[in-house]
């Protein structure tokens, strides 16, 4: 999947959150919880019920009022993974050669999970594919590096061999996108949440990004689309047909017709952008023709989703 | 509005195969996509503005339609009745005389009547056909009845006006030939000399063109030697209403000589003499160069030959005649021989050879004057009923009055056909003359003027006559340049030069004579020629002669404005009748250039595309509810 060599570039890299959650666990990550650690955070008045220990004494002594010493507390994170297998995201226009869409989502999927796991932080994969929700972890350390690309492989198995474009139809996914975010924000731990989907769902992405960003997860959309959707090379008179749904929409497709294309799709996009934002998150639209080295040791890291 | 070929309508129905194939029209390339998420949204923009799109996804159709409803009204002959000053069949006789190129009405009297037929041919209903003559001295047509209008018109585009009169009565014989019941004769000219029209059958019309019969000519120009040199003799004509004064220059040989102003009266002419001048000159040019009321220019120049400045040999057979001999010495250019027996073959020949009372054997081909008592030509006797009763026209008898002229008796010749009678008397012909005569010895004589009475029986040596003759005779006879060329011709007249003969016309290049002779006398000026002919004497091996127009009937070219043409006196007046006026034309043009439109449209692509942006969605199946 994955070479050794291309994993081993991607140890020294950390997911970077947005804010600092607190977690169950003493792990590597700042958290919002003043503890324990060695390194000084603040100062504040002593409250009755406070830990006597943790009033510091030389100030007692300079000032004669009691001041709680405050330490910063470190600790793991949880990081979610959500990644859409549905059909939408494992479709493939057939003149193309580029690592198709799924593929690349899977192999981001595991590289980010490892990323996630080599610095020591809680790891929950799930996907929504018509097979249904398949689910893996909570699971830590770089031991589960070899689970998680076994789950991964597992999925492409299962329902992703390349699937060409004259296919009648792929069937719906397991959920809709809406109703699958929405189920997993009930019972996420807060914590890092990076969404790889292209988001192509009759019933929209909105409602399931608000429930996630509101469980204190940290919204992170990969949003991943193809160079046949990004600038699709289609021309004439067509009836295109919706893979998910069988829907078909006769079109007469010209350069204006094209040119509003393109100009929809970045309005859409330019939506996702703000919604993210506007739910304290992240968004990054990524050609899954890109090399992942592109992806992620420049664009991601540029974007600071890795630090 | 009517229709000529309504079952065409029927064509129409061919909308309801368009409209069906619209219908069917698309059959669609299915493209599975990941989504039609954003496509859909795609369409909803563009369906944002609903009333154009619906307008503009049938655009197509519309064109095909409106297309294919021109096209049948094309097929059904729509036609209107519309008002035209003429219908039927036309004759139009186009006058192309010299006297059309007056410029009196910008820019010519022939273009403003060239404009008048253009307007007659755009008049011309689907019906109506038209005949264009052309009608100078030798009337032609232009183009046979035809309804073409094209041809009609390019026929009008090749037609030029000549220097010559128009000969009407042959037009009109013309017309008359080609036409028939409902013809009607449209005669488009300046009116001046032309008064022969009342022959015309049937409806007749005149267009009349010109404005003002203004015009300064030179009418006549001529050349002679006397005792003093040459002298020549000029005429200048003012045939306009209003007085005028001309500067007249002479040209000889190309070097103005003398210039001069007359003034001329209106209907009156001027004339100038110019005496003593060089006997050597060969031509003469007298042209107007000034003048306020002139507009025609065709007859501001005329030419004169001088020929009278060669040789001409004669071989007198007599015993000895006083008045003959002193008659032809005092011819110019003549050398007379006496003698009193034919010198033999081998000695050289002579241009001319006079008998008086003489018997001998002409040599073949030769010119002769045979007088009296004679043996060329059998005799049967004399007769002395010698009263004059006619002259024919002949250049021997030229300026002859015979009237006054008496005669005791005169031999009857047994003339043979080509010798013809040209002074008739009671009791036989006083004086013969013809070409290519055959002699008793079966030989033939070129020319021959046979006189068959002897002088002194007679007292024509005594009369003012004699000379007349004499010099008539041997001008005849000895023509002063070869083969009686004359020196003087009208333009478009035949010169009859033997085969094998050059002809230099003025500013072009030489041409080669035919067995017809020369007709190209088209353009006014001196033509030199040379003949192909060993003849005796250089007079006789070439020349000139001079294309002129003097024409004092062209020359007269007031327009008359009213014209005795068929039955009736006919102007400008304005017939009108219905005729049928097709379009047709317009409309199947209406058709081909929405074809065009149509074409375009398909080939820009963009409103067929947004024809078929309906959408056809086939309902989606049913979403089952996840509620996991």
């Amino acid at each position: 999947m994955l070479s050794e060599a291309f994993l081993r570039s991607l140890r020294n890299l950390r997911l970077n959150p947005l804010r600092r959650r607190s977690g169950s666990l003493t792990g590597e990550r700042r958290s919002v919880r003043r503890g324990r650690s060695v390194e000084f955070a603040d100062y504040r008045n002593y409250t009755p019920g406070d830990d006597p220990r943790r009033v510091d004494w030389n100030i007692y002594a300079r000032l004669e009022r009691p001041y709680i010493k405050l330490f910063e507390d470190e600790e793991d994170l949880t990081t979610h993974i959500l990644l859409d297998s549905s059909p939408s995201m494992q479709w493939q226009d057939e003149d193309e050669d580029t690592p198709y869409k799924w593929r690349r989502a899977a192999e981001l999927a595991v590289a980010l999970g490892y990323i996630a796991l080599a610095s020591g932080d809680k790891l929950v994969v799930e996907t929504n594919g018509s097979a249904g929700v398949q689910h893996f972890g909570p699971r830590r350390g770089g031991a589960a590096m070899a689970e998680l690309i076994k789950f991964v492989e597992g999925l492409m198995n299962t329902s992703s061999t390349r699937i060409p474009a004259n296919v009648p139809a792929m069937g719906k996914p397991a959920m809709p996108l809406n109703d699958w975010f929405k189920r997993y924000a009930l019972k996420a731990k807060p914590g890092l949440c990076i969404i790889i989907s292209d988001l192509l769902d009759e019933g929209g992405y909105e409602e399931g990004l608000t429930a996630l960003g509101s469980s204190r997860l940290d919204l992170h959309v990969l949003h991943t689309l193809c160079p046949a959707e990004l600038d699709p090379q289609l021309i004439g008179d067509l009836k295109l047909k919706d893979i998910e749904t069988n829907r078909t929409q006769d079109l007469s497709l010209d350069d204006a017709v094209m040119a509003q294309y393109r100009q929809r799709l970045s309005e859409w996009t330019a939506a996702i952008t703000n919604f993210a934002r506007r739910r304290g998150g992240r968004y990054h639209l990524t050609d899954t023709s890109l090399p992942m080295e592109q992806i992620l040791l420049k664009d991601l890291r540029r974007e600071t989703w890795l630090v | 509005m009517n229709f000529l070929n309504p079952l065409a309508l029927l064509a129409a129905l061919l909308a309801v195969p368009i409209i069906l194939l619209y219908l069917l029209r698309l059959q669609r390339r299915e493209q599975p996509v990941s989504s039609t998420l954003l496509w859909r949204q795609v369409i909803m923009d563009r369906e944002a503005n609903t009333l154009w799109q619906k307008l503009r996804r049938n655009l197509l159709l519309l064109l095909q339609l409106f297309t294919l409803l021109f096209l049948v009204f094309a097929l059904i002959r729509p036609y209107v009745n519309v008002q035209s000053q003429l219908s039927g069949k036309l004759i139009v006789l186009l006058d192309t005389s010299a006297s059309m190129l007056a410029t009196d009405v910008a820019p010519s009297r022939f273009e403003a009547a060239r404009a008048e037929a253009l307007k007659l041919i755009d008049q011309l209903g689907n019906n109506d056909q038209m005949t264009l003559i052309a009608v100078d001295d030798a009337p032609r047509i232009l183009s046979t009845t035809t309804n073409d209008a094209s041809q009609l018109r390019a026929s009008l585009n090749d037609v030029a006006p000549t220097l010559t009169t128009a000969n009407w009565s042959a037009a009109i014989s013309l017309a008359a030939g080609l036409g028939g019941e409902g013809t009607t004769t449209i005669v488009i000219s300046d009116g001046a000399n032309a008064e022969d029209m009342q022959l015309l059958q049937g409806a007749a019309r005149y267009i009349p063109i010109g404005s003002s019969g203004d015009n300064i000519a030179i009418s006549t120009l001529s050349l002679r030697r006397t005792v003093r040199g040459l002298s020549a003799f000029v005429r200048v004509s003012n045939n306009g209403a209003q007085d005028d004064s001309v500067l007249v220059s002479l040209k000889a040989d190309g070097n103005l000589i003398d210039a001069r102003t007359l003034a001329v009266p209106a209907g009156q002419s001027a004339t100038w003499t110019i005496n003593a001048m060089d006997p050597a000159i060969t031509t003469l040019q007298a042209s107007i160069d000034q003048a306020k009321h002139n507009t025609l220019s065709a007859d501001d120049q005329a030419y004169a030959v001088n020929v009278n400045n060669t040789m001409r040999r004669a071989l007198l057979l007599t015993r000895g005649n006083r008045f003959l001999e002193q008659a032809m010495s005092a011819l110019p250019n003549l050398r007379t021989t006496r003698a009193v027996a034919l010198p033999p073959a081998s000695e050289q020949t002579y241009d001319l050879y006079v008998l008086d009372n003489m018997t001998v054997t002409l040599p073949a081909n030769a010119n002769a004057l045979i007088i009296g008592t004679q043996s060329v030509f059998s005799t049967s006797g004399t007769f002395s009923n010698t009263a004059y009763v006619r002259t024919e026209t002949h250049p021997i008898v030229q300026d002859l009055d015979w009237r006054t002229i008496n005669v005791l008796d005169i031999q009857r010749v047994n003339a043979p056909a080509t010798l013809r009678p040209v002074i008739l008397t009671q009791g036989g012909p006083a004086l013969l003359a013809g070409e290519g005569v055959p002699m008793r010895n079966l030989t033939q004589l070129r020319r021959a003027v046979v006189l068959p009475f002897e002088l002194r029986r007679s007292d024509l040596p005594l009369q003012i006559a004699f000379p007349i003759l004499m010099a008539n005779v041997v001008d005849y006879l000895a023509p002063p340049q070869g083969l009686n060329v004359p020196t003087q011709v009208r333009p478009g007249e035949i010169v009859a030069l033997p085969e094998g003969a050059v002809v230099q016309p003025p500013g072009q290049s030489p041409v080669a004579v035919d067995a017809r002779g020369f007709a190209n006398t088209n353009i006014a000026g001196i033509y030199g020629f040379r003949l192909n002919t060993s003849a005796a004497s250089e007079a006789m091996n070439g020349g000139a002669f001079a294309v002129n127009f003097l024409n004092p009937i062209e020359s007269a070219i007031a327009p008359n404005p009213q014209l005795q043409v068929g039955n009736a006196t006919t102007n400008a007046t304005v017939q009108t009748q219905l005729t049928q006026r097709e379009f047709w034309n317009v409309m199947a043009v209406l058709a081909l250039l929405l074809l065009i439109a149509e074409w375009w449209v398909y080939q820009r692509g963009v409103p067929a595309r947004l024809a078929s942006l309906g959408q056809t969605a086939q309902p989606a199946p049913s979403t089952p509810a996840s509620t996991k």
